[in-house]
């Protein structure tokens, strides 16, 4: 007969561990339910919030369109209109053009500074990094807008051609497929350049070393040891990288959209945008993206689970130990204050130009005499945007908390192998497969079908931000989750406390670092997440990022940068308050 | 072979200023010398090994293989680690996972300069490599898959397959585990006679040490504090540090005495009693600390005769152990107890009066 101690990690429970083999199922039955209810009731859960969206998404692509919004019967119409139209080829070219080439540009980029950061003796590298973190904390409408304006028609860059090589010419068209790539390709390059980084920063220098004491000379080690090394990671992270250029709206919207480049995104939002929407088609367009996101993610899977084999055998490097560059060093250091340049500074200029001038004019000296602040005025005196600020601060703080909420439980489940945590494990990662747009759309139909009135309401925002952003809270929680020791509990549950006072008095205090910094986290996405709220967002539930988007179509540039950059310093201020106190608290609790 | 000159190399670390690495290390082995650093972590043992090896560039100092100059500071010579031709294991061992065993061992092959090989030559020096540290057959495999044991030895077999005039192994045998480590320790000690290979080997395990060596150099704090064979480390160490590092010893303290003989003083305990001993070096003088093995003393029963050459102290059994291949024993010698290995059949009980004899050859006096 099974002890008590014998159940692993779970809570002791006598009825649960007696088996009564004599008294028939019902006994086991119960005690299974009694150890097993908060598993089930977080998976019953995970499975409404995730499962519907997917089922709404499959029977509206393949149900006749009816006006009243009730589904028709079977048909295949929808599917049979996007391949006979000429837009699906079109766009899925360009969706995948944009994206491999977007994805190279952040690779490459991304890649060189990380290893010059990491493994050279670059000069400052303190600037990479702090570069890299602010860049990280500002909404991507907002870095588009001023790319889309330094590379523009008023941008300094076509202004400097005309002035003195052709007054006629516009060498640059933003508007493009080349723009686009460059745009998005800068975009994610912070990103690239951190992950990166902890992978060339965890690497084995004794792997190299090897080498070069083998005989091996300095570019053939790093090409034969080190690249071989790191490239599981690297092909992981190009993946991933891929993927979110396949599902970015963004850029698409912005850059893309005005000069009719249409990608998958673009096509599906155009599709609920007209009049009236068709919701079938822009459906069979979400699966078919869809299914594309799922096997990439599926690949994906397997190529990181071989990167971390890959890692698993690497020993204790000691130090880093960099390659010394000798005269290049200068070189390398440009690298470093192209990056600073392009991903900080410029935009940054951009943007305060374009916030100070009365309407977008080329940056020259002539023109500094019309700045003025009135931008800034129209924004901090309108009550519409302070509502709006607050709606999307009221919306990113409910997201966040109930996000948080659902995976610390599900998190504990699934790490602590509890009664339906494989379940929910599984549960908690489909919404991956949705792009921010396809979600959007399932939601909207959803919300149209619904009996409740959630259309147009801010919950409905709220909903599709949690569903969206769980995968990334479980994350969090689950790796919090696995570096508290599973005797903490079992001691609490000898003690004689329930499943749930161990919760809330063991897991849940020690975990909090890590459900503080997954809090941070959705908080500040939700703050800048676009492409869910524009299609959900109903007159009374508009969000900040929204806001933007209808400026800048609306041509009103110097608003948008005004507002944007009140709102990211608003948030890097958030950020780094969050920061310090959670540092304090830590501090306190654990001592160190 | 392998002549060391005043090696120097001192970090420069943040907030505490220069500190670590190793300072005037100097000395010579002879061809297939099996010479070990031993010393505590964080000694410099690494760092010296570093030094000769290239991955490390030297303060000041010089290194020379045979009639090569590796380094020298004076005129300004440094050949890069690629061109020295030294074999070396690393303690993660460093096994590519990319790559499968025999490419692994392959690798110095095809990339050493001036070594032009066939594709045949390469894969019978690779084989010969494998064989001798008893992986034959093993070429095909994913370097992923191999166990602690197997990933070293072809770490060692890389090490070997260019024929190098010197091997470095920095604690080769810390990442396994105890039985497997005293079995690698044999091995490696056989496969370096084989071939004869001048080697340089670190670790902090004095019994490994001991073992295995030929020359022992014991580091404290970055310098060498004493070389010697093993048997002249453990019987007679320079200095405290050595002593205490290099297995257990008895420690009586006392104050030094007049010339009783050649090489032999009087030594007087602080109750009066008083010892012949030996002098560990030269500068021993004044208030000083005799350390005598615990293997070296043979208990007796109270009032037995002394024997010649031999110091006598009395005292009382408080412990006794039977561990099977010994008897260990600690006595009460009046203020102090005194650590006894003595043989299995030596049996004393707790409380009984005993002398203890121990030669004054291996009473040694030392500094404080
Ligand atoms: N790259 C380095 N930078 C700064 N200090 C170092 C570095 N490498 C070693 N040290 C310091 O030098 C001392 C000796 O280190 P090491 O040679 O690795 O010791 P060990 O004898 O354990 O191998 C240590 O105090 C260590 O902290
Ligand atoms: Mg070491």
């Amino acid at each position: 007969m099974p002890g008590i101690g014998a159940e692993g990690s779970s809570l002791p429970s006598p009825a649960g561990s007696l088996p009564a083999p004599a008294i028939g199922w019902q006994r086991p039955l119960r005690a299974w339910l009694k150890r097993g209810w908060l598993g089930l009731l977080v998976a019953t859960i995970m499975a409404l919030l995730v499962l519907p969206p997917v089922w709404t998404l499959l029977q509206t692509s393949f149900s006749a369109t009816q006006t009243d919004l009730s589904y028709g019967g079977l048909t295949l119409e929808h599917y049979r209109s996007l391949i006979q139209g000429r837009n699906l080829g079109n766009a899925a070219l360009n969706s995948v053009t944009f994206a491999l080439l977007a994805t190279l540009v952040s690779l490459c980029f991304g890649g060189v500074l990380a290893w010059l950061v990491e493994r050279t003796d670059v000069p400052m590298k303190g600037l990479a990094y702090v570069t890299t973190i602010i860049s990280l904390g500002t909404p991507y409408i907002l870095y588009v807008t001023a790319w889309l304006y330094l590379l523009g028609r008023a941008g300094p860059f076509n202004d400097f051609y005309r002035s003195w090589i052709d007054a006629e010419a516009m060498p640059f068209n933003v508007n493009s497929l080349g723009g686009m790539v460059l745009i998005e390709g800068f975009l994610w390059s912070p990103l690239v350049f951190l992950m990166l980084s902890a992978t060339f920063r965890a690497a084995n220098a004794e792997m190299e070393e090897a080498a070069r004491m083998s005989g091996a000379s300095i570019p053939q080690t790093v090409w034969r040891i080190s690249m071989r090394l790191a490239w599981p990671a690297i092909l992981a992270l190009a993946l991933f990288v891929f993927i979110r250029n396949l599902e970015s709206f963004e850029v698409p919207a912005l850059v893309g959209m005005p000069g009719r480049v249409d990608v998958l995104t673009t096509e599906i939002y155009r599709s609920i945008k007209e009049m009236p929407p068709r919701l079938g088609y822009a459906s069979a367009y979400s699966v078919v993206m869809l299914l594309m996101v799922g096997v990439l993610l599926f690949a994906y899977g397997r190529i990181s689970r071989h990167a971390e084999r890959y890692a698993s055998i690497t020993g204790k490097g000691y130090r880093p130990r960099p390659f010394r560059l000798g005269r290049a060093r200068w070189l390398a250091g440009c690298v470093i204050l192209f990056n600073f340049l392009v991903v900080l500074a410029l935009p940054l200029c951009a943007l305060l130009w374009v916030a100070f001038m009365p309407f977008m004019r080329p940056m020259r000296w002539s023109a500094v005499k019309f700045l003025t602040t009135k931008q800034f005025d129209a924004v901090l005196s309108s009550p519409h945007y302070l509502s709006l600020g607050v709606n999307t601060l009221v919306i990113a703080v409910c997201t966040a908390t109930i996000a948080m909420a659902l995976t610390v439980l599900a998190g504990w489940l699934a790490a602590r192998r509890q009664v339906a945590g494989g379940v929910i494990d599984q549960l908690v990662t489909v919404p991956l497969v949705f792009p921010g747009l396809v979600l959007g759309v399932a939601l909207l139909e959803l919300s149209l079908k619904s009996p409740l009135p959630l259309y147009g309401t801010t919950w409905l925002i709220m909903l599709a931000f949690t569903i969206r952003y769980m995968p990334y809270g479980m994350r969090y929680a689950y790796a919090g989750v696995l570096q508290i020791h599973p005797e903490l509990e079992q001691a609490a549950g000898v003690a004689g406390a329930t499943t749930g006072t161990t919760l809330r008095r063991i897991v849940v205090p020690l975990l909090w670092p890590s459900i503080a910094s997954g809090w941070l986290f959705i908080f500040l996405i939700c703050a800048k997440e676009m492409s869910l709220p524009l299609l959900l967002a109903g007159p009374d539930s508009q969000t900040i990022s929204v806001a933007m988007f209808d400026l800048w179509s609306n041509g009103q540039g110097g608003e948008v940068a005004a507002l944007g950059l009140l709102w990211a310093a608003l948030m890097t201020l958030f950020a780094s308050g969050f920061y310090a106190i959670m540092r304090r608290h830590a501090a306190k609790t654990f001592g160190h | 072979m392998l002549n060391v000159r005043g090696l120097t190399k001192v970090y420069a670390n943040k907030g505490d200023g220069p500190s670590g690495g190793v300072q005037e290390a100097s000395f010579d082995l002879q061809p297939a010398t099996f010479f070990t650093l031993l010393g505590p972590s964080g000694c410099g043992k690494t760092t010296t090994l570093r030094c000769i090896a290239g991955l490390e560039t030297p303060d000041a100092g010089s290194i020379r293989v045979a009639d090569t100059t590796f380094f020298d500071s004076a005129q300004g010579v440094s050949v890069p680690m690629n061109l020295r031709r030294i074999g070396m294991v690393f303690q993660s061992y460093a096994i590519w996972p990319h790559m499968t065993v025999f490419e692994n061992v392959a690798f110095p092959l095809r990339v050493t300069k001036g070594e032009k090989l066939t594709g045949a030559e390469i894969g019978r020096r690779v084989e010969e490599a494998l064989e001798r540290v008893s992986l034959q057959g093993f070429g095909g495999r994913s370097a992923t898959r191999l166990s602690g044991g197997q990933q070293q030895r072809v770490a060692l077999a890389r090490a070997i397959v260019l024929r190098p005039r010197l091997l470095l192994l920095d604690e080769p045998l810390s990442n396994l585990d105890a039985a497997l480590r005293d079995e690698m320790r044999n091995e490696l000690r056989r496969l370096q006679q084989q071939i004869g290979i001048t080697t340089v080997y670190v670790t902090h395990d004095q019994t490994e040490a001991l073992e295995m060596s030929d020359q022992i150099a014991v580091m404290e704090r970055g310098r060498i504090v004493q070389i010697g064979a093993p048997r002249d480390i453990y019987f007679r160490p320079a200095n405290a540090f050595v002593a205490g590092f290099v297995g257990t010893t008895n420690w009586l303290d006392g104050a030094m005495g007049e010339a009783c003989g050649p090489g032999i003083r009087q030594f007087r305990l602080g109750d009066g009693r008083s010892l012949q001993c030996i002098l560990g070096n030269q500068q021993t003088t004044g208030g000083a600390r005799i350390s005598v093995r615990p293997e070296k003393v043979v208990l007796r029963r109270d009032g037995a005769p002394a024997a010649a050459a031999h110091n006598r102290l009395d005292g009382t059994v408080v412990f006794a152990g039977f561990l099977g291949t010994m008897n260990r024993y600690q006595v009460d010698i009046g203020g102090s107890t005194m650590q006894v290995y003595d043989a299995a059949d030596a049996a004393f009980t707790v409380g009984e009066r005993v002398a203890l004899d121990f030669p004054v050859a291996d009473t040694v006096a030392l500094d404080g």
